[in-house]
């Protein structure tokens, strides 16, 4: 694998606002990278950044090998799709599709061939005659696609691709952008506040926060194991459920605060020591004898595949797959597996 | 039973008051019909008895309508071109940043809004005159006018630019533009009928403009028709209908391009007068 | 040098272009003449030394002769008189008009449209019109006033200087009348009807709703149109000329076309130059009001 993208300690100023805190990131030819995290992470900034719509204050970004530093955006050979799709309001479909090629000098009658080629893959062929405002959202979020593979660039980005789309398309669209990632093999960054569209698209996952990066790795590997409370918390739905405890003096179990029990460790500790204990809703059982803690149940929400019970103060939940006859103010034993808890630093959040 | 006439007696009303409001253009029409002793007949008559229209081509004529015309088109022209070239860009800045460069900007083009002409004629003569601008009257008047119209037109042009989506000429850009064929090609074509619509009222005022003409030019062959109007009109003129005649055949372009564009001139102004 | 043209066509440069030609257009026709006519101000400027570089300083000389001009109060006063009069009636007809066509009902948003044509009325044109509607002998304003039974002997508008000043306001609410409707009635749509009509259910009745929901709602808006009407007012020129050239005996004068008199008449420019002065400190105020009242927009 070689390096497409290369990004070494890209740090951005806005004023007085430190959005990017030293970004080093390495994106391989041909493969697909999600960027997530919570608003305001510096996600999309970084994205804007190799697109060159942003200047970086200071580090390196280089593109197949060379650096672009004071490289205007028309040189970098990327393409972008835009969270509002940003099809040029005057512009047929096709001439929004062949507009960057228009731009680069390719004839017309080329240009009207490679339309129609992308107009195919893309389902668009009988809308390329239309206007932007004729189309339904789900075609113009195809129109912004066919716009960005119809120039062959070395990068794709994505900026919320799909954000603007509702639940059934999205789903529909996220297989699809991937399919189309697989077919070209071009290099994709993918950038997202939805984890599961990151878990599912992407064959790399950065986490952000705060201008930092938390953590990058493959989608099951973050999940599995997470380097600190906040990637645990951020990946997974429904969220991570923590709960304070301590080392129980035989260093191999946790005792639970407030005695609501005490979990088995398959891993030894220093005994007493103050931990976070991260478990996530979809990895406990219901059990009655063999149960290591227990928790009363607030209210039981049922989606017909699954049943999400959660405690009353809210703080606490788990998935059944099984329909179940519990209610609120039943009283549960639960038991985990030891190799799937996690345990985290109370005060850096550090998994142990 | 009583509310579904409630519309139509509103609508009524409506007209009423826009009878009444738009009373004096009709009584400018009238009244250059009307000839000398019914002009002045207490009670007046609404209705001209005999209508004089060979009155028109008298006016134009005797008072030299053509030239005075022709120089209010040209100043117009003349101000409306410095003001699109030079106040689009500063508009287009201004809309798309936003830091403290951009506030101190806009501060200095809202004030100069507010700047009457009154206040700045006598300065402005005594420094073209120093600079020999006043050799050159009706470009001299262009330079002043526009300065006075630009901020205006800053301001509502601003306004359109904003609603032109800055993810658009970002596309552009990745897509191959720079930064000047983004402009050129991507966000003036999306602008464009705020733009025109801002132009053509910046031309409607300048083509009425009077104080800076009035003061700078002299020669009567270089004056715009407003300057033409002032020679017969003041608190002593008697010449009626040769006033209102010269007012009607001024006005009436105006009025005209305003009721065709009537619904677009409200929108661009509702949509940047209270920004 | 290269890097220079690619700032132009790909950075910051093309910006600073664009905004840097007009900036300087206008510093140079319109910021610079305000500093001059300052400097003007303490000077000794008559026709020998209109056209020399230097010019012999007088100190506050201009501004003592001024104040000491008979008309000075008189031509204060006016100024007042009609700044506030013709905002009062602009605004308060205006407002009356607005909340009118806010009602819904067919073709209401054409006519109201109809209304903006004074707006684009040469101001000299309006001025003559209105000479004539409101000649003292044969105007139509004494007739229909006469028939209407509220006068019973014919007005002299321009003549009489106890109405000469009224005349002009006259003209100039009709003028800016329009306008200010129009302001309005973006901010009266800009109410949710929802919030009438939760007020409605909560019992309020249509005078309540009025100074209950309308008028808080409005505020931004009214400082706005009223500080407009402020600049637009002190902006007012060319019915002056047209009605009743500041007289009779200044009783119908204000600052702008006393200044203007002055250089343009008397060819004093020094002494015109200190009016506008004096007169450009009370915009200075109009102003400020004016950029606070948009300020929340402007930053957007």
């Amino acid at each position: 694998m070689t390096a497409q993208i290369e990004m070494r300690d890209i740090q951005k100023h806005y004023g007085s606002f430190h959005a990017l805190k030293g970004i080093s990131l390495t994106i391989d030819k041909g493969s697909f990278v999600a960027l997530v995290g919570p608003s305001g992470c510096g996600k999309s900034t970084l994205l804007r950044s190799i697109a060159g719509l942003e200047t970086i204050t200071s580090g390196t970004l280089q593109i197949a090998g060379k650096t672009m530093t004071g490289v205007p955006p028309r040189h970098r050979d990327i393409a972008m799709v835009f969270q509002s799709y940003a099809l040029y309001p005057h512009m047929t479909v096709e001439e929004n599709l062949t507009y960057s090629l228009r731009l680069h000098g390719v004839g017309k009658a080329d240009a009207r061939q490679k339309a129609a080629e992308v107009a195919a893959t893309t389902g668009l062929t009988s809308l390329l005659g239309r206007y932007p405002r004729q189309l339904s959202g789900g075609q113009r979020q195809r129109v912004a696609m066919g716009r960005a593979i119809i120039r062959n660039p070395k990068a794709f980005l994505f900026d919320e691709p799909l954000s603007n789309l509702d639940a059934s398309l999205r789903v529909q669209m996220r297989k699809e952008i991937r399919a189309l990632h697989d077919r070209l093999g071009a290099t994709s960054v993918y950038v997202t506040h939805d984890q599961i569209e990151a878990m599912t698209m992407a064959d790399w996952v950065v986490v952000m926060r705060d201008g930092l990066i938390e953590q990058q790795g493959r989608p099951l590997d973050l999940y599995d194991k997470p380097v600190n409370r906040f990637v645990a918390g951020f990946i997974g739905s429904p969220a991570m459920n923590f709960l304070p405890g301590h080392i129980a003096e035989t260093g191999n179990a946790v005792m639970l605060a407030d005695g609501a029990g005490t979990l088995p460790l398959d891993r030894g500790l220093q005994p007493g020591r103050e931990v976070i204990v991260g478990v996530r809703p979809e990895h406990l059982d219901v059990v009655g004898d063999a149960a290591t803690f227990h928790l009363e149940i607030g209210v039981v929400e049922s989606t017909g595949s699954a049943t999400y019970l959660t405690s009353p103060d809210g703080n606490f939940q788990l998935v059944q797959s099984e329909r179940t006859s519990l209610a609120s103010g039943d009283r549960i034993g639960l038991r985990i597996d030891p190799t799937k808890i996690h345990l985290f630093d109370p005060q850096s959040g550090i998994a142990l | 039973m009583t509310r579904t006439y409630t519309p139509w007696i509103l609508l009524t009303v409506a007209l009423a008051l826009a009878a009444v409001y738009l009373f004096p253009l009709y009584w400018m029409y009238v009244t250059s019909l009307k000839t000398g002793s019914e002009m002045f007949a207490n009670p007046p008559t609404f209705w001209p008895n005999n209508a004089n229209f060979g009155i028109y081509p008298e006016v134009w004529a005797r008072r030299a309508m053509p030239t005075y015309l022709w120089n209010s088109v040209l100043i117009a022209g003349g101000v409306t071109a410095i003001t699109v070239v030079l106040g689009t860009g500063c508009a287009y800045v201004l809309a798309r940043y936003r830091n403290h460069w951009i506030d101190v900007g806009l501060f200095f083009v809202l004030m100069l809004q507010v700047l009457p002409a009154s206040v700045m004629i006598t300065p402005l003569f005594v420094g073209f005159n120093q600079v020999g601008l006043l050799n050159y009257p009706r470009t001299a008047v262009v330079l002043a006018a526009a300065a006075k119209a630009m901020p205006f037109f800053v301001v509502l042009v601003r306004a359109t630019f904003m609603s032109v989506p800055r993810e658009l000429e970002e596309a552009a850009l990745v897509d191959g533009n720079s930064r000047v064929g983004a402009f050129f090609f991507i966000v003036l074509p999306l602008a464009r009928n705020g733009i025109l619509v801002c132009a053509i009222l910046t031309f409607m005022s300048a083509f009425g403009e009077y104080i800076y003409s009035k003061s700078i030019i002299q020669s009567p062959s270089l004056q715009p028709a407003s300057v033409g109007l002032s020679g017969f009109l003041g608190p002593n003129s008697t010449d009626w209908s040769s006033i209102m005649a010269y007012s009607a055949i001024y006005v009436t372009p105006i009025l005209v391009a305003f009721v065709i564009l009537q619904r677009r001139i409200v929108s661009g102004l509702t949509s940047g007068a209270l920004k | 040098m290269s890097r220079f043209f690619s700032g132009l066509r790909d950075g910051v440069g093309f910006d600073i272009l664009l905004v840097g030609a007009a900036l300087l257009f206008l510093l140079a026709l319109a910021g610079a003449p305000l500093v001059y006519n300052v400097l003007m101000s303490f000077q000794q400027v008559d026709m020998f030394t209109l056209g020399a570089l230097f010019r012999p300083f007088v100190g506050v000389d201009n501004y003592v002769a001024v104040v000491q001009q008979p008309e000075f109060w008189l031509v204060t006063r006016n100024t007042l008189v009609f700044v506030f009069g013709s905002m009062a009636g602009q605004f308060v007809l205006g407002f009356a008009l607005a909340l009118f066509f806010a009602q819904n009902f067919p073709g209401a948003s054409t006519i109201r449209g109809l209304f903006l044509v004074s707006w684009v009325m040469p101001g000299l044109v309006v001025g003559g019109i209105w000479s004539f509607i409101l000649a003292g002998d044969y105007g139509v304003l004494n007739v229909i006033l006469k028939a209407l039974g509220i006068i019973d002997a014919n007005v002299f508008w321009k003549s009489d200087p106890n109405f000469s000043i009224w005349a002009v306001i006259i003209a100039n609410i009709w003028l800016g009348l329009a306008f200010n409707m129009l302001l309005l009635s973006v901010g009266l749509a800009a109410i949710s009807r929802d919030l009438y009509e939760a007020a409605e259910l909560d019992g309020a009745n249509a005078f309540q709703r009025f100074w209950t929901i309308t008028m808080p709602m409005m505020r931004p808006t009214i400082g706005a149109v009223l500080s407009l009407g402020l600049i637009g007012t002190l902006q007012q020129f060319d019915l002056f000329p047209a009605l009743t050239e500041g007289g009779p005996a200044n009783t119908s004068n204000v600052a702008g076309y006393w200044s203007w008199q002055l250089s343009f008449q008397l060819y004093d420019f020094a002494k015109g130059a200190t009016v506008s002065v004096m007169m450009f400190l009370l915009v200075l105020v109009a102003s400020v009001v004016y950029v606070r009242s948009t300020r929340h927009e402007v930053r957007g």
